[in-house]
């Protein structure tokens, strides 16, 4: 599945635009889709033929190791890059999570997560409203009227969660958002993402060079080698439970080896 | 990560001189006496020689002669009439020129054809030292009020427009990504990010200027002026009153300590999303 055949296309048609070419054959709704998408910076390749979708609702994670292009990718899909070649397909405003929080050091918790909303109600109740119902849902009412700097790294990401989800994105973008917190934090934003995605169901593009955060969050693998999709995998276990399931360790084997890296502990 | 603001913005010191306070162990009352014990010295120094005759008095007067002299003018209402004086042009001043200075920066910081057309001759002129301008300004504007006021509103304009202008240049381009994905049109990004995140590089400016407002005046009123403090010395010079003379210099100390000191609030409280910790 997702690895349709590559349809080719015309390539230097100046500027991407949003349907250059359009084949409907997939069976399910798609959010994304990606057709020989390929990236230079100054004449270095950094993306090669780049081919993927992403169906609506669902979750996917792109490994690789650092320079193989992942941020890149979420970059194009981010809209904050269009200077590519091939076709991206993708919604027009993708909520993206950094892997920094990036909240705006200036503005409170609340400010921050109403960023960017379109004013709705009297006086902007409305949009209020939804923002502090957003923060209330990552657990972080009491710190509404904070200053960004005075919250902790899993505080920090959760609020930027917020402000990613308060939007109802179609997509959303993650990039290595857990890679900066603490092994005890991440478990418990693993768990708050599972509930949040349940709940809000966007199509979901998790970029991560952690295995097992791809293998106990996702429903498919991608991994990124060298600029080249080199792997696009499902994940066949059920949403929980998913570390104690025969074939965990066979799965985690062998995407550690696709990424190059041989476990010791074998 | 600290950013090039932050390393601009001199309140950032502070934080660390408060850490570094706290491990010596001192007590803040110990540390202040000895921060004034140098001043102090130098009062007594300055006492023993004056006083002994060491030093003529015509030259040098005692530390009691200049608080006299200084109670005198204040008694006779003369030094609060020049004070007001002075402090109503610096005052005007820094007003028009912080304004002029913020727009100009607004202009070549937001769009590069502003910056091209305008940026380049802000620099040359900054290459003129401000006092030398001032024949030209006596012919051009007079000997009057005009004169002085537009003297001190052109110097306090260039470190406003610097420092401002830096600051928007070197917004931080993360928060500017972050700007385009939740969708900000370009007004609500110069309101929400540009503008908030050049904050600290304009009060760096405002501190400079607020200096430079103080050093022009003093020249401008050393020239044809009737008031101010500047021409109590000058007038004072001319009768040889080297104590008036020294009581102008003290309130210029005052004065420039005491509008840093405001700023410095200001600054505190507008920015105090950065000194929470």
């Amino acid at each position: 599945m997702a690895t349709d055949t590559v349809t080719p296309t015309p390539h230097a048609t100046g500027k991407p635009t949003e349907a250059r070419h359009a084949t409907a054959e997939t069976a399910s709704r798609t959010t994304v889709k990606v057709r020989a998408l390929s990236r230079e910076f100054d004449g270095r390749g950094v993306l090669h033929d780049i081919n993927f979708d992403i169906r609506d609702g669902e979750f996917v994670a792109l490994l690789g190791r650092s320079g193989s292009g992942k941020s890149t990718l979420l970059r194009i899909l981010a809209r904050l890059d269009d200077e590519y070649t091939g076709t991206v397909q993708a919604p027009k405003r993708p909520a993206v999570a950094f892997q920094d929080s990036r909240l705006l050091p200036w503005k409170k918790v609340l400010a921050n997560v109403m960023l960017g909303l379109p004013t709705r109600g009297v006086d902007g109740t409305e949009t209020r409203a939804r923002a502090e119902e957003m923060l209330a849902e990552v657990g972080l009412t009491d710190h509404a009227k904070a200053w960004p700097k005075t919250l902790s790294g899993g505080e920090a990401q959760r609020a930027s969660l917020a402000r990613a989800l308060v939007r109802r994105p179609e997509l959303l973008l993650m990039d290595e958002p857990f890679g900066a917190l603490d092994a005890l934090t991440r478990l418990r934003m693993h768990q708050l993402l599972r509930t949040l995605r349940q709940r809000h169901r966007p199509a979901l593009l998790l970029v991560t060079h952690d295995i097992d955060e791809a293998i106990l969050l996702a429903d498919r693998v991608l991994v990124l080698t060298d600029g080249v999709l080199s792997l696009d995998l499902d994940i066949p276990f059920p949403v929980v439970g998913r570390r104690r399931r025969p074939g965990f360790t066979e799965l985690r084997d062998r995407l550690l080896e696709e990424l190059g890296v041989a476990d010791d502990d074998r | 990560m600290v950013t090039i603001d932050e390393a601009l913005v001199p309140g950032t010191d502070d934080r660390f001189a408060r850490k570094r306070r706290k491990r010596n162990g001192k007590s803040a009352t110990a540390l202040i006496a000895q921060r004034a014990a140098g001043p102090v010295a130098l009062l007594l120094a300055w006492w023993i020689v004056s006083a002994t005759g060491l030093i003529s008095e015509r030259i040098l007067p005692t530390p009691v002669a200049v608080f006299e002299a200084g109670a005198n003018l204040i008694g006779n209402g003369e030094l609060a009439t020049h004070l007001l004086a002075s402090a109503q042009r610096a005052g005007t001043g820094l007003f028009f020129g912080v304004i002029v200075g913020v727009l100009l920066a607004l202009v070549t910081g937001l769009s590069r054809v502003g910056e091209r057309l305008i940026d380049p001759n802000l620099q040359m002129l900054r290459a003129m030292p401000i006092l030398a301008l001032m024949p030209l300004a006596i012919v051009w504007l007079g000997i009057g009020e005009t004169m002085k006021v537009s003297l001190v509103a052109l110097g306090v304009m260039f470190p406003i427009y610097l420092n401002t202008h830096a600051a928007i240049r070197g917004a931080d381009a993360r928060f500017l990504d972050l700007a385009a994905t939740a969708g900000l049109n370009k007004l609500q990004l110069i309101r929400h990010v540009t503008i908030p995140g050049a904050l600290p590089g304009f009060f760096t400016g405002l501190r400079f200027s607020v200096a430079i407002a103080w050093l022009v005046l003093v020249v401008a009123e050393q020239t044809n002026a009737t008031s101010g403090i500047g021409y109590l010395m000058t007038r004072a010079r001319g009768l040889s009153q080297i104590d008036v003379i020294m009581v102008g210099l003290l309130v210029y100390a005052v004065l420039g300590l005491a509008s840093d000191a405001l700023v410095r609030i200001i600054e505190r409280k507008v920015l105090s999303w950065r000194l929470t910790r």
